[in-house]
């Protein structure tokens, strides 16, 4: 891809014509200011959003957050919405970790209350919370438990005491997406999982302890509860080797069929079918159950998080709350109504690394902030800011409801374990006072701020383009790596 | 089997997001025998694995790439399910879309990345001198 190829529609808003290339359904647009479109210049992600406009179904445009980058059929960063019943539905368009996602915990504490006692509140969450290449959690499920959460997500959490209703009242979907059913779902998803509820995993898996830096919009910031000073903590992880699995499963059964519906793909993870055939209604119907897992995943760390800043500051500090502000998926495909051509359309919309933003009035938002748009949960790297966002008519205008999903990757792991030593960056971020607790100095290296695109950059495009405005900025004091 | 040799059977490939390996063999047993070591390579670094654990592998795809990605998948359900790592692979039966194997390995405690899936993406298994050649992405 090169800049001849595109054209500028707005100061942040690109589109490559639908005439780029013949096979392409729709344009594809993208969001960026120079930098950043620079930088996505430097990979193959704007061929694999074009790739992504030959879907068959898809309407409107193929779009890209100004966090995009390479990934593997979808670029990450990337969301299209699909016909339905009729337009496909592609299992590499949600990606493997089904529902990878954010959850953002808010307390009444100001940073001076937890201060002292911060080592100590890093050092419990890593004892508290599973995390690491392979570490199972403290909970073995039976089969019929694990059922229990594919239909009923993080109600089945509540159940069992990990929950309060308002935690679920503030979760995307409420925690739970209706019409996942168990027998959809491989034998092989079911045993690989059973003991990993309540567990973060590796990669870019985080718990942080964050203080709110800034505040952009009182009123919202308000109904958070969010004040300056104020130490709130962060989890982003999704549905572990349960959707990992699913998806698996999925990809390879899709490819024995996807010829017999005469569909052509440039790239084989693009692998689809139509939502209306046996293929499609299976894998939405596992991938929901894969959500719910992730749902109830979140919650049970939540419940962990709680137990963590009780375990530290119980009787060092005035009466603490830990309360949930809201928890977001940023890998899903979701049955949506959206306004196509001045037309109300139901679509499939795929969000890959992109977060849902809906904007005020939205009848699905919780009360306490349907007047005010969705919360969005946009997580940076180590050592650099992280984002609270509302979604805004703009996001339902242009992007099928969607925004930003983090700061977006610029350098290969591989480079970046090169470069970068993990005991050096430890001893960084200690400089800078984040309390790193780390299982894998080498798995540290991989994530390094250095290797993420400015968050504050990403922030600056979306809010510029309408697509989310924003609300707060926190930075973060410890951070748990998996 | 290192993954830096110069011209070696098994070479890191950048990738923004993820960790992708090309590999290549003199044929297709061996490139999914390399494949599976490259597996190793990524899970493991440089500890050492054992062959106290066997596993009888039996893959039935809808083509030759399809074995090639249930062949890893089927390695990294066994790392992520039982930490199980295996550097010791008889393949026993093979046809371009079908195999049987018995793999030997152990687990290992310290697993040095974690492994989400084994991708199609830009999957084509090609004809490179008197070999084939491959280039696998991993979701990690």
């Amino acid at each position: 891809m090169k800049t001849g190829d595109f054209k500028r529609l707005s100061p942040y808003l690109y589109e490559i014509p639908q005439a780029h290339r013949p096979d392409m359904r729709v344009p594809a647009r993208f969001y960026a200011d120079a930098e950043l479109l620079q930088a996505t210049l430097g990979d193959k992600s704007l061929d694999q959003l074009v790739n992504t406009a030959t879907l068959p179904g898809i309407v409107a445009y193929a779009l890209a957050m100004p966090d995009i980058h390479q990934g593997y059929g979808f670029p990450i960063g990337g969301v299209i919405a699909t016909r339905v019943p009729d337009g496909v539905i592609s299992p590499g368009g949600v990606g493997y970790d089904i529902n990878c996602g954010v959850r953002l915990l808010g307390t009444n504490l100001h940073r001076s209350d937890v201060a002292p006692y911060l080592d100590e509140l890093a050092t419990q969450l890593q004892r508290n919370c599973p995390h690491g290449v392979g570490r199972g959690g403290g909970i073995l499920l039976t089969r019929k438990q694990m059922e229990a959460i594919v239909r009923h997500g993080a109600r089945w959490a509540l159940e069992q005491g990990y929950a309060t209703t308002s935690d679920l009242e503030r979760t995307e979907e409420n925690g739970c997406i209706d019409g996942a059913e168990p027998g959809k779902i491989s034998e092989r998803a079911y045993e690989r999982a059973r003991d990993q509820l309540g567990t973060l995993g590796a990669g870019n898996h985080f718990i942080e302890v964050d203080v709110v830096d800034r505040i952009f919009d009182e009123t919202a910031a308000g109904r958070m509860g969010l004040f300056p000073g104020q130490v709130v903590a962060q989890i982003h992880c999704g549905s572990r080797g349960f959707g990992h699995q699913i998806c698996t499963d999925y990809v390879n059964r899709f490819q024995r069929v996807v010829h017999q519906y005469g569909i052509e793909l440039p790239d084989r993870e693009l692998v689809c079918a139509p939502l209306d055939t046996p293929e499609g209604r299976d894998y939405l119907s596992a991938m929901k159950g894969a959500a719910n897992f992730a749902f109830c995943n979140r919650q049970v760390l939540t419940h962990l998080i709680r137990r963590s800043f009780s375990d530290t500051l119980g009787g060092h500090t005035h009466e603490h709350q830990v309360y949930q502000i809201y928890d977001i998926a940023h890998n899903m495909a979701k049955i949506e109504q959206h306004e196509v051509d001045g037309r109300k359309m139901t679509v499939c919309v795929h969000r890959k690394g992109a977060t849902r933003a809906f904007g005020p009035g939205s009848p699905v938002l919780p009360e306490v902030y349907r007047d005010i748009g969705q919360p969005v949960l946009v997580p940076g790297s180590m050592g650099t800011a992280s984002w609270v966002l509302v979604g805004t008519e703009g996001s339902m205008a242009q992007s099928f409801g969607s925004t930003c999903h983090g700061a977006g990757r610029m350098m290969s792991r591989s480079r970046a374990k090169k470069e970068i030593q993990g005991s050096e960056l430890r001893r960084e971020l200690e400089e800078q006072g984040i309390r790193v607790r780390a299982g894998s100095l080498a798995g540290l290296a991989e994530e390094a701020p250095a290797a993420y695109k400015d968050v504050d950059r990403v922030i600056e495009v979306v809010h510029g383009a309408g697509i989310a405005r924003k609300v707060a900025r926190l930075v973060p004091v410890a951070v748990v790596k998996g | 089997m290192s993954h830096d040799e110069t011209n070696g059977p098994i070479q890191v490939v950048e990738h923004t997001a993820d960790w992708a390996l090309q590999i290549r063999g003199r044929d297709l047993a061996e490139l999914l025998h390399h494949a599976a070591q490259g597996l190793a390579g990524l899970l493991t670094g440089d500890l050492p694995v054992g062959t106290d654990e066997e596993r009888t592998v039996r893959i039935d795809a809808y083509d030759t790439e399809g074995l090639l990605v249930g062949w890893l998948s089927e390695l990294v359900y066994w790392a992520e399910r039982d930490g199980l790592v295996f550097r010791d692979i008889d393949i026993r039966e093979m046809t371009p879309t079908a195999l049987a194997a018995i793999v030997r390995g152990s687990r290992v405690e310290n697993l040095q990345k974690h492994i989400k899936a084994v991708t199609y993406h830009d999957l084509a298994i090609r004809s490179a001198g008197e070999g084939l050649e491959v280039t696998i992405v991993f979701d990690v």
